[in-house]
C-alpha cells in the first residue's frame, strides 16, 4: 500500500474519531444504542481498495569470470490486487448498549494486474486481471461512543481478526492468511434504539486492513482501506 | 583461451531419433504409436571414470568433479535420480561396450564442441542402456574451485552433460548476441542445460536452476510427489494458425524461477510440467538465441515477436491448467 494510500485512511480514522469528539462534547442525552443481550443482523455493500503485492524481475544468471557476474533482466513484474466492491454479512450480540461482538463474512472478486516491463523484446503492457474469488470471515468488538454524534447517528470504533480465503479463477488454486482490522464508523438508526424497540438502522464502517500471507508474491504484509455500507436489523 | 572457446556448443548426441514430446526438452522415443521418455529405469545408475587427464585437470579433479555433478543431480528433491562410481577405467568413453563411461577425448575435429554424451537404448521400451560423455581435449579445462579465466570450468560442463546422461535435452532459457566473427556470446542463461556454454572462467553453471529441476522432476519424480506439482498447457498461434518451435516460458513472481517449454506439434500446442504450484506469467519468444538444430528439428518458425499471454495462468496442484491461447505477431 502506498504511503499517500496509507495517509488517506489514517485522516478518514482520525476523522471517525474527531466526529465522536465533537459528538461528545456536544451531546447532551443518551442517544440510540442497541439492546442488550440482543442479536443484530447486518449485511450490505462493501469495497475493499486495491494494494501492491509484489514486484519480481525474471533474471538469468549473468556471464563473467567467477561467480560474480550481474545478472540479466528478461522483464519485470508489478503486480497488484485492484479495488472491488463485494458484499458483506454480520451477526451481532449487544454484551452492553455500547458494546456488542460480532462475526461477519464477506465476499469480492477482486482483480490481480500485472504491469510488464524491462523487456528489451517487447513494449511495456500490462496483463489482464486474473480474478480472485476472496472471502473474509472475521470476529470483531465494536464499541459504541456514548454519546450521539447528531441526533439518531452514533458513531463506534471497532477491531477484529480474521482469516483470508482467495481462489483463483476456476477455483484450482487457494491462497489463505489471516487479516487484522481496526476502524469505525457510525450506526444511523430509522427505528428502535430506545431499549424496547427493534433496531433497524443504516451503518457505515472504514477500516484498515492488515495482511499476513494470502495472495502476495513478496510474503509481506500488506494494508488496504475497505469500506462498508449496511443495513442493521435487530430480530 | 581461443575465442572459438567462448561461444563453443555443448552438443549431445543421441543415437536413437530424439522426438522430444515435453517441454525443457526430453529426448522421446517413438514405440509404435506412442512417443515414451527416454530415461534409466534403473537406479542408481552405475558409472566409471576413464583414468586419462585432461588438459588443466587431473584424473582424480575430473572424478571428483563428476561425482559433484552426480551428487547434484540426486539431490533435486522428489526423484529417484542416482549414481554410483565404479572406478577408474582404461576404456574410452565411446563406442558400446556395455559401461558408462565419462573422460577426455581427443576430437580436434569437433572445433566449437566442448563435450558430448552419446545414449544407448532398448528400441523396445526406450529405457537408455549405456551412456559415454566424453569432454573434448581441444579446450583447455579448469576444476579450480573459484574458475580460471580462459580455462572451461569442468564441473559446469559436466553437470550440463550428466543432464544429457539423464535423457534430458537442451534448454533455450537464455539470452544471446551475435559476435562480428561468428557464433554467439550468451548474455544470460536461466538453465544449466542452455545449449551454449558460459565465458570461459565462469563458474556459475555449477548449479541447477528451476528449468533444470523441472525437467529432472517431470523425468524422475518419485510416483507419490508427482500430485505435488503442476503443468499450464496452451497453444500459440500466429494468424490463426499454429506455431511450431516457439519457446514458452513461465514465470512464477513468486519465486522468480524460469521454466520453459516449447511449441512442440504443427497446431502450437504446448505443455509445461513440473512446475511449483501458483500464477505463472507465460512469455513467448522466437527459439532464435542458439542454433534451432540445439532444440528441434523441423520446420521452426522464429519470425514473431516477443508476446505474453493476456493473463497470468495458475498451475494447479495435481493438475494442469485450462487451455491459453497466446497470439503472436510476425516480426
Amino acid at each position: 500500500m502506498s504511503g499517500a494510500r496509507l495517509r488517506a485512511v489514517a485522516r478518514l480514522l482520525c476523522g471517525c474519531l474527531c466526529i465522536a469528539g465533537t459528538a461528545q462534547a456536544q451531546g447532551g442525552r443518551e442517544g440510540p444504542s442497541l439492546r442488550r443481550h440482543h442479536v443484530t443482523l447486518t449485511g450490505g455493500v462493501t469495497w475493499t481498495g486495491g494494494y501492491a503485492i509484489g514486484d519480481a524481475t525474471a533474471q538469468l544468471r549473468g556471464n563473467a569470470v567467477g561467480t560474480s557476474a550481474p545478472p540479466f533482466t528478461l522483464f519485470r513484474a508489478e503486480s497488484a490486487i485492484d479495488g472491488a466492491a463485494g458484499v458483506e454479512a454480520r451477526v451481532g450480540y449487544a454484551l452492553a448498549r455500547h458494546l456488542s461482538i460480532e462475526v461477519g463474512l464477506a465476499h469480492a472478486r477482486p482483480g490481480i494486474t500485472t504491469e510488464l516491463s524491462q523487456d528489451e523484446e517487447a513494449s511495456p503492457m500490462a496483463i489482464d486481471a486474473e480474478r480472485l474469488a476472496q472471502y473474509v470471515i472475521d470476529v470483531a468488538a465494536a464499541w459504541q461512543l456514548p454519546r450521539p454524534a447528531a441526533g439518531r447517528l452514533r458513531p463506534f470504533v471497532a477491531g477484529g481478526v480474521g482469516y483470508l480465503r482467495q481462489l483463483y479463477d476456476e477455483r484450482t488454486l487457494v491462497e489463505t492468511g489471516r487479516i487484522y482490522y481496526v476502524g469505525g464508523g457510525a450506526r444511523y438508526w430509522l427505528r428502535g434504539g430506545d431499549g424496547r424497540q427493534r433496531s433497524l438502522g443504516l451503518r457505515g464502517d472504514v477500516r484498515a486492513t492488515f495482511r499476513q500471507d494470502g495472495v502476495d508474491f513478496e510474503g509481506r504484509t500488506r494494508v488496504w482501506p475497505a469500506m462498508s455500507v449496511m443495513m442493521f436489523w435487530e430480530p | 583461451m581461443t575465442r572459438v572457446v567462448a561461444f563453443a556448443m555443448v552438443v549431445v548426441t543421441a543415437l536413437a531419433h530424439p522426438a522430444p514430446a515435453l517441454a525443457y526438452l526430453k529426448f522421446g522415443f517413438r514405440i509404435g504409436d506412442r512417443t515414451v521418455d527416454v530415461r534409466w529405469s534403473m537406479a542408481p545408475v552405475p558409472y566409471f571414470v576413464n583414468e586419462r587427464d585432461g588438459p588443466g585437470v587431473t584424473s582424480a579433479e575430473f572424478r571428483d568433479a563428476v561425482a559433484g555433478a552426480a551428487v547434484t543431480w540426486q539431490a533435486v528433491a522428489g526423484t529417484t535420480i542416482g549414481f554410483q562410481y565404479q572406478g577408474f577405467t582404461v576404456a574410452p568413453p565411446a563406442g558400446m561396450d556395455g559401461r558408462n563411461t565419462l573422460g577426455f577425448l581427443d576430437r580436434p575435429d569437433l572445433d566449437r564442441v566442448l563435450g558430448s554424451t552419446s545414449l544407448l537404448l532398448d528400441a523396445a521400451t526406450g529405457s537408455l542402456i549405456e551412456a559415454d560423455v566424453f569432454f573434448n581435449t581441444r579446450f583447455p579445462w579448469s576444476a579450480a574451485p573459484q574458475g580460471v579465466p580462459g580455462r572451461v570450468d569442468i564441473a559446469s560442463v559436466v553437470l550440463h552433460e550428466f543432464g544429457h546422461f539423464l535423457g534430458l535435452g537442451h534448454s533455450a532459457i537464455g539470452e544471446t548476441e551475435r559476435i562480428a566473427t561468428g557464433g554467439r556470446r550468451v548474455l544470460g542463461s536461466g538453465a544449466v542445460m542452455f545449449p551454449i556454454a558460459l565465458t570461459p572462467g565462469s563458474v556459475s553453471d555449477r548449479t541447477l536452476q528451476a528449468d533444470d529441476t523441472a525437467a529432472a522432476m517431470d523425468l524422475y519424480a518419485v510416483e507419490a510427489d508427482r500430485g505435488e506439482t503442476g503443468s499450464i498447457r496452451g497453444r500459440v498461434v500466429k494468424h490463426g494458425r499454429g506455431v511450431f518451435g516457439a519457446h514458452v516460458v513461465a514465470f512464477n513472481p513468486a519465486t522468480g524461477s524460469l521454466v520453459g517449454g516449447f511449441t512442440l506439434s504443427a497446431d502450437g500446442q504446448f505443455v509445461i510440467a513440473a512446475l511449483v504450484p501458483g500464477p505463472y506469467i507465460i512469455r513467448v519468444e522466437p527459439l532464435d538465441d542458439a542454433d534451432v538444430e540445439s532444440f528441434l528439428s523441423g520446420e521452426v518458425d522464429v519470425d514473431f515477436k516477443v508476446a505474453y499471454a493476456p493473463r497470468m495462468v495458475v498451475a494447479p496442484r495435481g493438475g494442469s491448467s485450462g487451455d491459453v491461447a497466446i497470439t503472436v505477431e510476425p516480426k
